[in-house]
């Protein structure tokens, strides 16, 4: 197998599906030069009419993807950042996750939202957030969030395939990360969670940024407590059996989500566990996340942000060590 | 242009079940059949069927709010007794009774609706960049209100379809009034169709209540954007004979309407009249004629109504919701 780059893993899953399929093209804010580059270079394999250069304009871009989407063709929509959706919150909180059930399902909405998600790179609360409980709040949208390269090209490819409007979140800081991935043609279905590291004293649920905390810690506690890692990939769909079946072994339930705490989808996964496994847990869960205030800048945001720290404590915690 | 006999028959049968549909939901929502609310097209019938009479089944359209869309669904073909049923909450309306009022039908190239004012511009952008890539020559019509052009996305989905040149036409319905603020309170200059001209469209302004003046500008920018020359925009100004919803009173600022006012505007500017008398006056229409149209409106809507009151509700059932949210 290959080693290749999260972000080179995300390109090459872009670059396939438009190859694949002549309906999928891009639209965005500089996607011909690309922020990130997912869609650097694109435009000169498929041309300018399926890499749409786009003004500033988060609210008609993502309608240009929605409208196009269902006439039948299946647009990539690149926000740059996940941020920027609140820009075009009418589109994406209620239209796209609304379209095909107000209208009796009859037509569908094949979009795919693109936006780079999380903190780390000091750039303060627009820049910086991981929307995930935002999205969640509105039925109708799957929202999905890789974790390595692997994951990121199989199930980017599943995302721009789904027929159904879906937010694709990357994650900025990994953009470098390297890992395996193969040459030939795969693909993950969204709702399978991935166990990261197999263990029997304690359950973290973990996406993005917090899987490779998670693993740290995990790495770290190793001969004291036996941590399983597991990260759902997408958050809707969700695999909780796959999550239910590691608490039935270990538990022990610590949630790592870098959205905000408040009613957020750790608050709503413990709630899930509780209601559905209660009796499987010997201790209360805890849940590790970003607190309650904006996303600071500066090395303020270090102070703010979860952490292989804080999760190793939450570990130890819920363990009774 | 010159519009045809047929196609000025056409015009006049639009308007008149336009108007026999628009007063039957009225009706309706008073008599507790029809659900939700409802914003008539009272006095602006004539933008939206004069901009939808003469379209391509597979041309695009984003309806207006004013009848919630009627004018502009009659006119392209849409049977109005499924909008109906629809609106009355029924399984054999358009979204299975699932919307209260949205309306789509995608054979006819409308493929859904909204609740928010001017969220159908972005929309459109990609219906504009579809029929684009389809090269089958299709256009978008995309109404909307002189409110409508209040908002933020207009700017935003100006810039694009201009830029990409796509083949989607602006109609501009402006009756003088969004909901209960006078247009000259909401725009600095008198003309909406000005805008055009800072995106590099055409840009016209024609009288709203003559069908026929609609018909001929809408000809003209459609076949411009068919040809892929790009966007047009046209300002039809309208009336509005009733308050903007039915139930709510009838503010122009801060002031109610007068009922003289209403009168003055259903005796010299109600577009079916208008409409009648220059085709009387044109010879293309009888007094004969004119009654017939009528009678097989009002027998219309008598049939589309008991369709829809013997049209089963939807099974009560939640466990349809798990069906209508994601497509497999």
């Amino acid at each position: 197998m290959a080693q290749k780059v999260y972000v080179q893993a995300l390109a090459e899953a872009l670059a396939e599906e438009m190859e694949r399929d002549e309906k999928v093209f891009v639209v965005g804010e500089g996607v011909r030069s690309g922020t990130y580059g997912i869609t650097s270079g694109l435009y000169k394999r498929f041309g300018t009419d399926r890499v749409l250069d786009t003004p500033i304009s988060e609210t008609g871009i993502a309608g240009a993807g929605i409208g196009a989407a269902l006439c039948g063709y299946r647009p990539v929509v690149d926000f740059m950042q996940a941020d920027f959706m609140f820009v075009a919150g009418d589109e994406i909180f209620l239209k796209a996750p609304q379209w095909r059930f107000l209208h009796g399902g009859k037509v569908d909405m094949p979009v795919t939202f693109l936006g780079a998600v999380g903190a780390g790179r000091m750039l303060a609360n627009e820049h910086s957030k991981t929307p995930i409980a935002p999205l969640l709040h509105f039925p109708g949208i799957k929202v999905v969030f890789p974790s390595t390269p692997y994951d990121a090209k199989g199930l980017f490819k599943t995302a721009i395939r789904d027929n159904n409007p879906v937010f694709f979140f990357f994650h900025k800081v990994l953009l470098m990360l390297p890992g395996e991935v193969p040459d030939g043609e795969y693909t993950i279905p969204l709702g399978v969670a991935d166990v990261k590291r197999e263990g029997t004293d304690v359950t973290v649920v973990a996406s993005g940024m917090m899987v490779h905390y998670a693993l740290k810690v995990a790495a770290e506690l190793e001969g004291q407590i036996s941590v399983e890692v597991i990260d759902p990939r997408s958050f809707e769909p969700l695999d909780l059996d796959t999550i239910l079946k590691s608490v039935e072994k270990t538990g022990r339930l610590v949630i790592a989500d870098e959205d905000t705490e408040r009613c957020g989808f750790a608050a709503e996964l413990g709630f899930q566990v509780m209601e559905k496994a209660f009796d499987l847990l010997d201790a209360p869960i805890k849940r590790v996340c970003s607190p309650n205030y904006p996303i600071p800048g500066g090395y303020m945001e270090a102070v703010y942000l979860p952490n292989p720290a804080k999760i190793s404590a939450a570990i130890k915690e819920v363990v009774g060590g | 242009m010159a519009l045809t006999k047929e196609n000025l028959l056409t015009l006049y049968t639009n308007l008149v079940r336009t108007r026999a549909f628009d007063r039957a939901f009225v009706r309706r929502l008073g008599e507790g059949k029809l659900l939700g609310f409802f914003h008539p097209a009272d006095g602006g019938e004539a933008p939206g069927v004069g901009a939808c009479s003469f379209l391509r089944n597979d041309d695009y359209v984003w309806p207006h709010i004013r009848g919630h869309g009627l004018p502009h669904m009659i006119s392209k073909g849409v049977n109005p007794k499924y909008y109906m049923a629809e609106h009355c909450g029924r399984d054999t309306g358009l979204c299975r009774g699932m919307s209260t009022f949205h309306g789509v039908a995608p054979e006819y190239g409308i493929m859904g609706f909204a609740g928010t004012i001017g969220s159908g511009f972005p929309v459109t952008v990609g219906y504009g960049l579809a029929a684009k890539k389809n090269g089958r020559g299709q256009i978008v019509m995309s109404c909307f209100g002189d409110g409508t052009s209040n908002r933020g996305t207009f700017h935003e989905c100006a810039l694009m379809v201009n830029n990409w040149k796509l083949p989607v036409v602006f109609l501009c319905e402006n009756n003088g009034l969004g909901m209960f603020v006078p247009v000259k309170d909401s725009h600095p200059v008198p003309d909406i169709a000005d805008l055009a001209q800072g995106y590099g469209m055409p840009g016209v302004v024609v009288d709203g209540q003559d069908v026929i003046a609609v018909a001929e500008a809408v000809e003209l920018a459609v076949e411009r954007a068919r040809q892929g020359k790009g966007p047009s925009m046209i300002e039809a100004k309208c009336e509005r004979f009733c308050a903007h919803a039915v139930g709510l009173p009838d503010f122009s600022g801060a002031e109610v309407r007068t009922a003289e006012e209403i009168q003055y505007l259903r005796e010299n500017r109600d577009p079916v009249k208008i409409c009648r008398q220059k085709l009387l006056d044109q010879g293309v229409l009888t007094e004969q004629e004119a009654n017939r149209i009528q009678a097989e409106a009002d027998a219309e809507v008598e049939a589309a109504e008991k369709f829809v009151d013997e049209s089963p509700k939807p099974a009560l059932d939640p466990s349809i919701f798990e069906e209508m949210l994601y497509a497999r």
